[in-house]
């Protein structure tokens, strides 16, 4: 963009913040309008807060005038109350997502945009409220901004804060200055934090940390955060002995967290049936690629075997390193009492989940009978677990581990999974197709959760299986429509996860399901 | 109030050769003073809201020149406030948010521009368009036309401003008509600054009252009078009010060397205006510009001799105007033709969208049409091309960059918001009963229509949400709920809504979301307040003025106790009882709570007394990510992270260190009975010697019981 065409002529150096409501995005341009104020340039600020200040998306923009006002002769600028693209020369973004949008409205070009964003993400409702994961991707961000951008600055801005212990607006108002471009120096962007008195001391520390980081850095690009390899789990014989190399991690990881969940014995019923997942892969050319078909079945497997009845809940609940996690987490200083209380909600399906079968029935008839009446025994608990007896309770429950083998939802769990395992190794090794036993794989991941989310993905489940799996007429479909059918029927589970699905289909009927309710 | 303006109110006391620094809409308040108002009013809203909260806070330097301000009951109570000019020499000014202010007064915006003024009366328009608008998106403009009322659009900047301000009162009086400065969002919070003039005592005021009430029937809007009325509007008040703005220069004329080519502009679009020109190099940096311009800094109504002077000679002349319909368009072709001129093209709404902000790139691309079609010598078509060329291409490599459009982010509940739980509760009553029609109103609760709730099916109006629900409920198989809230409920709820279904027996649930204030304004202080001030009389409580009524169904619940709410709710909607039934949702709002506590807890800890600092957190190794705990909150403090855990690819659902402690995570995990992954933490700061003793005893026996020699909680 040619911007204005007479070049000689001094013009505003334009900036547009776009930020989130309530992170001091008023106050940083405040600053910047005191910095301008101090080195005599003309400056003009504008926002629209109105309710955006409500967690919405909202943005602030200034315009200095970088002459100074004596030079001027009496002669205002012209200042801009909107940015118009092509004609800003920085766009600082307090969050990631928000650079995104920068770039999307085209106020971001190469020919005159320094951006300056920090990293981290605060998601929006949108991509919280979906099962799974919504995350809006940052890498697409980042690769972009690097390419749309005359130069980008992209640090993780919030850690700083934190560090800074301020708010994210001195640290990216630092980076700002740091950048090199704004037409003021360091010593009057700090003046004007000083000036604005409240919490001065932590906002020049921000500001510094954020200056230091724009100015040593250049245009550093980080890549998204990549997870952490786990600590290597204790490894397993058999695990060494009869699977290839390259899932023994994985493996010995599950088998580690089995024993845990209930014995030796356990584990060694995850490993045979990890065997007969290994030929699918090897049938299918799997070996060459790393296996994915086994490494998926194996993480997915060991998730559903250790389900979360209450005896893990409240296992998980009374770990030692979970209160030293928690005092953490409150910022408790050593000495002050932290008190933890627990929102539980037992109900009689609960109970009645480690019970044995026979009895474990009756209960569940029962309830259901008076959960249709409009009543239950369902019962909200606020359990201090950090009290002797709360913690008791607890640790009364997870000793209950010797029931579990003998329970009712162990059994609806294992009969589930060798269903599940049985349509994996079927459709695996008559189709020899990758994508569609993906597709089965993934199934898995519809059994999650607790309570009313538990039933209606056990429900979703059992009716892909009933009518797309196990189903004469629907095994006579192409591949290509099973593998379709499969990823709609997944995805409209998924996708409205509050609504129950429709009753299973009559057997024998080929139903595609696309959409519940 | 949402923030202290201290430092404001000390700019209204600036005098002569002081400089003014700060806000456009506190330049406005400061004009106010400079011109001698005896009276300002209005209700608040954004962007007009400081106006109104700075006065507020500005008694002292008021009643030194004992100026009365008000804090009216809606915008219709302001505009009637103006009423003190019909028969005295006072002038008066009220504010709010239009185009909905507007609304709410215009009729008795009507009566008084029927009747007349002696003394000025200013209306200052905050005009809620576009980027940041929060209301429907209409244009005040044609109030002033269909009441005959003056229309002030400056150009935005804050000199241009306050001038107006005094021009606004001069010629109101002396056309006897109100005026109406229009401000749009950025140019009320513009930030400049400009030379100030010392404040004017007004002649009549609390200091030195009218002594004698003046009757006079012309003013009354009774035959023959309202006759007589509507003839000196268009034979005296248009006349004079003509003759003043020209005789003024009101309007202005920037000359440029394109002289076969022209721009009208409303004034204030004119640095928008000045910024496209200067991309494509027909403007330099202080606006000195190659295309001629008439800037309109009055509105309505428009000079014709000096719109025919600027369009005679001319080949085309485009139009910039804001919104529609397009009224300057419109109203300019006709002058033109009256006149007999014929030759230049009238470019307008067919070069500039019809409707929506005139944004900088929007403009951009309207000043390149004009361009491509008039080809003015000494433009060169390609560089025209060129620019706009850029844009469309940054636009479009972005878009292939970028792949999906980044998820859009709405305003919200705040975290810890009172009103978040009660949405909680109506969601689970609804799955419960299979679907309920929710009338929803004006106010923060109005976000529970945005996701995750997508709860309210109707907006109807402040305050007007009850009587909104007259004609669905009986035609509706199921109960209606109809959410309101304290603003509202003050605002026109009781009148129009409540009293009316109490009077009609009307079988209806209403659910009053009382948190204390207009929260979404800015926390401005209603009748029902806690903590009023001395200035602001004893207070109303909404509970009793509804058993005042007469009603027998009123339920008081606390907001975050979900199951409570949606108990309450239940009962509402199966109660066999016909009639009004009202729920009082009873939480304080918590960004006043959380700016009330803080000084209080400060002050504790400082003085070595316990403090319990209260949160909730998320067990990352219980949580399964199926979100539904997000789906009933929605608060911006749950959110998520990477699963720490190896085998889980999914992110984990956690909550962050911005949270409250309000409770309501924990409170739906439980009524929606969702997951045991909640919990609360209190730390105990300063705690006493039997906390810290009973502490340090439970922590070594937890620990010896579990085997480990470190500290626990």
């Amino acid at each position: 963009m040619s911007g204005t065409k007479s070049t000689n002529m001094p013009r505003p150096f334009t900036i547009l913040i776009a930020a989130l409501g309530g992170e001091g995005g008023g106050v940083l341009a405040d600053w910047l309008v005191d910095a301008a104020t101090h080195s005599d340039f003309p400056v003009q600020s504008t926002s629209i807060p109105g309710v955006s200040q409500r967690t919405g998306a909202t943005t602030y923009y200034v315009e200095i005038f970088p002459v100074r006002q004596a030079e001027l002769a009496g002669k205002h600028p012209v200042l801009a109350l909107v940015p118009t693209p092509g004609a800003v020369d920085m766009v600082a973004a307090s969050e990631l997502l928000e650079a995104g949008r920068a770039m999307q409205n085209a106020f971001v070009t190469a020919q005159r945009t320094t951006l300056v964003a920090s990293t981290h993400r605060i998601f929006a409702t949108s991509e919280k409220m979906i099962p799974t994961d919504g995350r809006y991707g940052s890498e697409k961000i980042l690769g972009a901004s690097t390419k749309i951008a005359q130069r980008a600055i992209l640090f993780d801005m919030l850690s700083q804060a934190q560090k800074a212990g301020t708010v994210i607006n001195s640290v990216l108002f630092g980076a700002m200055a740091g950048s090199g471009v704004l037409p003021l120096s360091r010593t009057v962007c700090e003046a004007a934090i000083r000036g604005a008195g409240k919490g001065a001391e932590a906002s020049l520390r921000g500001f510094a940390l954020g200056y230091e980081h724009a100015a040593s850095a250049q245009a550093l690009v980080p890549k998204a955060p990549e997870k952490l390899p786990p600590p290597p789990a204790k490894e397993n014989l058999r695990v060494r002995s009869e699977f290839p190399g390259a899932l023994h991690e994985l493996l010995n990881q599950a088998v580690a967290r089995l024993i845990d969940y209930l014995d030796v014995a356990y584990a060694d019923l995850y490993l045979d049936r990890m065997r007969s997942v290994v030929a699918v892969d090897n049938e299918t050319d799997g070996a060459g690629q790393g296996y994915p078909l086994t490494r998926e079945t194996a993480r997915l497997l060991v998730l559903w075997m250790t389900y979360e009845d209450i005896i893990r809940v409240a296992e998980l609940k009374t770990r030692p390193e979970r209160f030293a996690r928690l005092r953490k987490e409150a910022g408790a200083q050593p000495g002050e009492p932290v008190v933890i209380v627990d929102f539980l909600k037992p109900g009689p399906e609960e109970f009645a989940d480690i019970l044995s079968p026979g009895l474990s029935d009756l209960i569940k008839t029962w309830e259901l009978k008076r959960r249709n009446l409009g009543r239950t025994l369902s019962f909200p608990l606020r359990l201090q677990t950090s009290s002797l007896t709360g913690f008791l309770a607890l640790r009364f429950l997870a000793r209950l581990k010797p029931l579990r083998r003998r329970s009712a939802r162990f059994a609806l769990e294992q009969a589930t999974i060798e269903r599940w395992l049985a349509a994996i190794k079927r459709y695996g090794m008559a189709t020899r197709d990758r994508e569609l036993v993906q597709e089965i794989i993934q199934c898995a991941a519809l059994l999650r959760g607790y309570g009313g989310t538990q039933r209606r993905g056990r429900r979703a489940f059992e009716h892909i299986f009933d009518s797309l799996l196990e189903n004469k007429t629907a095994e006579a479909q192409k591949i290509v429509e099973l593998k379709q059918a499969l990823h709609a029927a997944r995805n409209a589970a998924l996708a409205n996860p509050d609504v129950p699905p429709v009753p299973p289909a009559a057997t024998g009927k080929p139903v595609v399901w696309l959409k519940a309710g | 109030m949402e923030r202290s303006f201290n430092t404001e109110v000390g700019k209204l006391r600036l005098g002569k050769g002081q400089t003014f620094v700060g806000e456009g809409i506190l330049a406005v308040t400061k004009a106010l003073l400079q011109s001698g108002v005896s009276y300002v009013g209005g209700y608040q809203g954004a962007p007009v809201s400081h106006l109104m909260d700075v006065l507020n806070d500005a008694r002292d330097v008021l009643d030194e020149l004992g100026v009365h301000f008000e804090a009216c009951g809606n915008e219709a109570g302001a505009a009637a406030m103006l009423g003190a000019s019909v028969n005295y020499p006072l002038r008066g000014a009220v504010t709010w948010k239009s185009v909905v202010g507007t609304n709410v007064a215009s009729d008795a915006l009507s009566n008084l521009s029927s009747s007349g003024v002696k003394g000025g009366a200013l209306i200052i328009i905050g005009e809620d368009y576009g980027e940041g608008a929060s209301i429907i998106q209409e244009r005040s403009h044609s109030f002033a036309m269909k009441s005959q009322m003056w229309l002030l659009d400056p150009r935005p900047n804050l000199p241009s401003i306050v001038n107006m301000v005094g021009k606004g009162f001069e010629l109101s009086e002396a056309t006897n008509t109100p005026v109406m400065l229009e401000l749009r969002i950025r140019a009320c919070h513009v930030h400049g600054s400009f030379e100030c003039e010392d404040n004017r005592k007004p002649e009549f005021s609390k200091l030195n009252p009218i002594t004698k009430p003046e009757f006079n029937f012309d003013r009354i809007p009774l035959p023959t009078a309202n006759y007589t009325q509507e003839r000196l509007k268009v034979d005296i008040r248009m006349p004079a009010a003509l003759k003043f703005i020209r005789e003024q220069g009101l309007n202005e004329v920037f000359p440029g060397t394109y002289e076969d080519i022209g721009i009208i502009l409303q004034g204030g679009m004119y640095n928008t205006l000045i910024r496209a020109m200067q991309q494509f190099g027909l403007a330099d940096a202080f606006g000195a510009g190659k295309i001629p311009l008439y800037v309109l800094n009055v509105t309505y109504p428009l000079l014709p001799e000096e719109v025919t002077a600027f369009c005679s000679g001319k080949r085309a002349v485009m139009i910039v105007e804001e919104g529609q319909p397009a009224h300057l368009e419109e109203a300019i072709n006709s002058i033109l033709r009256r006149a007999g001129i014929n030759d230049p093209q009238v470019l307008g709404k067919d070069i500039l969208p019809m409707a929506g902000e005139y944004t900088g790139e929007v403009l951009l691309g309207g000043l390149g049409r004009f361009l491509k079609l008039t080809a003015p010598s000494g433009v060169d078509q390609s560089e025209v091309h060129e620019v706009l060329e850029e844009v469309a291409q940054v636009k479009q490599r972005a878009a292939e960059l970028l792949g999906e459009r980044v998820p859009m982010r709405p305003p919200g509940f705040c975290i810890g918001c009172p009103e978040r739980p009660v949405f909680s509760a109506i969601k689970m009553i609804d799955r419960e009963l299979g679907g309920i029609h929710v009338s929803s109103d004006i106010g923060c609760h109005t976000f529970s229509t945005l996701p995750p709730f997508n709860l309210g099916n109707t907006v109807l109006g402040f305050g007007l949400s009850l009587a909104a629900s007259a004609g669905i409920a009986p035609n509706m198989g199921q109960r209606v709920i109809t959410v309101m809230g304290d603003g509202g409920f003050w605002h026109n709820g009781l009148s129009t809504g409540v009293t009316n279904a109490i009077f009609r027996n009307d079988d209806s649930v209403l659910l009053i979301m009382e948190n204390g204030y207009t929260s979404a304004t800015g926390t401005q202080n209603i009748p029902s307040s806690p903590g009023l001030t001395e200035k602001e009389g004893s207070g109303i409580s909404i509970e009793n003025t509804l058993r005042s009524l007469g009603l027998q169904w009123v339920e008081r619940v606390d907001n975050y106790s979900v199951s409570t709410v949606s108990e309450a709710l239940r009962r509402a909607m199966k109660t066999p009882q016909k009639g009004l039934k009202v729920i009082i949702a009873d939480g304080e709002c918590m960004l006043e709570r959380q700016r009330r506590i803080r000084p209080i807890n400060a002050a504790r800890l400082a003085a070595g007394q316990s403090v319990v600092r209260t949160r909730f957190g998320v067990d990352e190794d219980v949580c399964t990510g199926d979100r539904a705990c997000i789906r009933l909150s929605g608060c911006p403090a749950l959110t998520l992270k990477d699963n720490p855990d190896p085998l889980r690819v999914e992110p984990v659902t956690t909550i962050s260190s911005s949270c409250v402690g309000c409770g309501l995570c924990g409170e739906v995990a439980q009524a929606a009975a969702l997951c045991p992954s909640f919990y609360r933490t209190e730390v105990i700061q300063n705690p006493g010697w039997g906390k810290r003793f009973m502490s340090g005893l439970r922590r070594r026996v937890i620990g010896a019981l579990v085997g480990t020699a470190k500290e626990l909680s």
